[in-house]
């Protein structure tokens, strides 16, 4: 067709493959970043059933429902479920990881605030999945 | 060819370097921690930045058609097709 350019729809093509890679390029870096676990990460493990959490240290106690960090160290959460699937999830850190019989997943977190935190269920699992909630105890570091 | 080779010299240097370094960098460094919620929040708003200029220039771009376009624009030219009764 006379006077017609086919320029603007390739400049449109550029544009918008141009922006897919760069949302895709700074989604896996943030992925990247969010996913490196520290070297002197302290592994828990998190243990769900219905319709509680079982927290496991490295020394082997464990507590139930509450969870006790130290303000500026690194944990590794080793996640899994006895039962059905759970979803661990700490809001206020952005920690979000399911819960799956049979096998485990891993978050990482470095707490900072000394206080409180909720930590609750988010994946439905049941009659009581509502009041499956635990307590983050973020405390002064020891040493 | 030259050029290609070029474009993916200057690709290498820009990019493909920087982003290898700081995969083996990242975080290594015993008792500095990077902030989950600093990354992932900062993502989001990115992402939502990018999501509504996206939106307003593909709307904007519509409504522009829309209106350059109409039938009583003043500078409208007929097609062959106007007047013709299907």
């Amino acid at each position: 067709m006379s006077g017609h350019s086919n320029w603007p729809e390739w400049i449109y093509i550029a544009v918008v493959i141009a922006l897919m890679c760069w949302v895709g390029a700074e989604a896996w870096n943030a992925e990247r970043l969010v996913e490196h676990v520290p070297a002197d990460a302290e592994v828990i493990k998190v243990i769900a059933q219905q319709w509680f959490w079982t927290f496991e240290y490295e020394d082997g106690t464990k507590t139930i429902g509450d969870l006790y960090v130290e303000s500026g160290k690194a944990y590794k959460f080793e996640i899994t479920s006895k039962d059905v699937i759970h979803s661990f999830n700490i809001h206020d850190y952005v920690v979000l990881m399911d819960a799956v019989p049979g096998r485990v997943n891993t978050v990482w977190f470095a707490p900072t605030d000394v206080r409180t935190h909720d930590i609750q269920c988010r994946e439905y699992c049941g009659l009581i999945h509502y009041n499956m909630r635990g307590t983050l105890h973020v405390e002064e570091p020891s040493s | 060819m030259k050029k290609f080779v070029g474009l993916f010299l200057v690709l290498v240097v820009l990019v493909i370097i920087p982003a290898v370094d700081s995969v083996f960098a990242a975080g290594d460094e015993p008792g500095e921690y990077l902030d989950r919620r600093v990354i992932i929040w900062n993502l989001f708003f990115r992402m939502m930045t990018v999501a509504f200029v996206v939106g307003a220039v593909v709307s904007g771009t519509m409504i522009w058609q829309c209106w350059r376009f109409r039938e009583s624009h003043p500078n409208a030219k007929p097609t062959p097709y106007e007047g013709t009764d299907w």
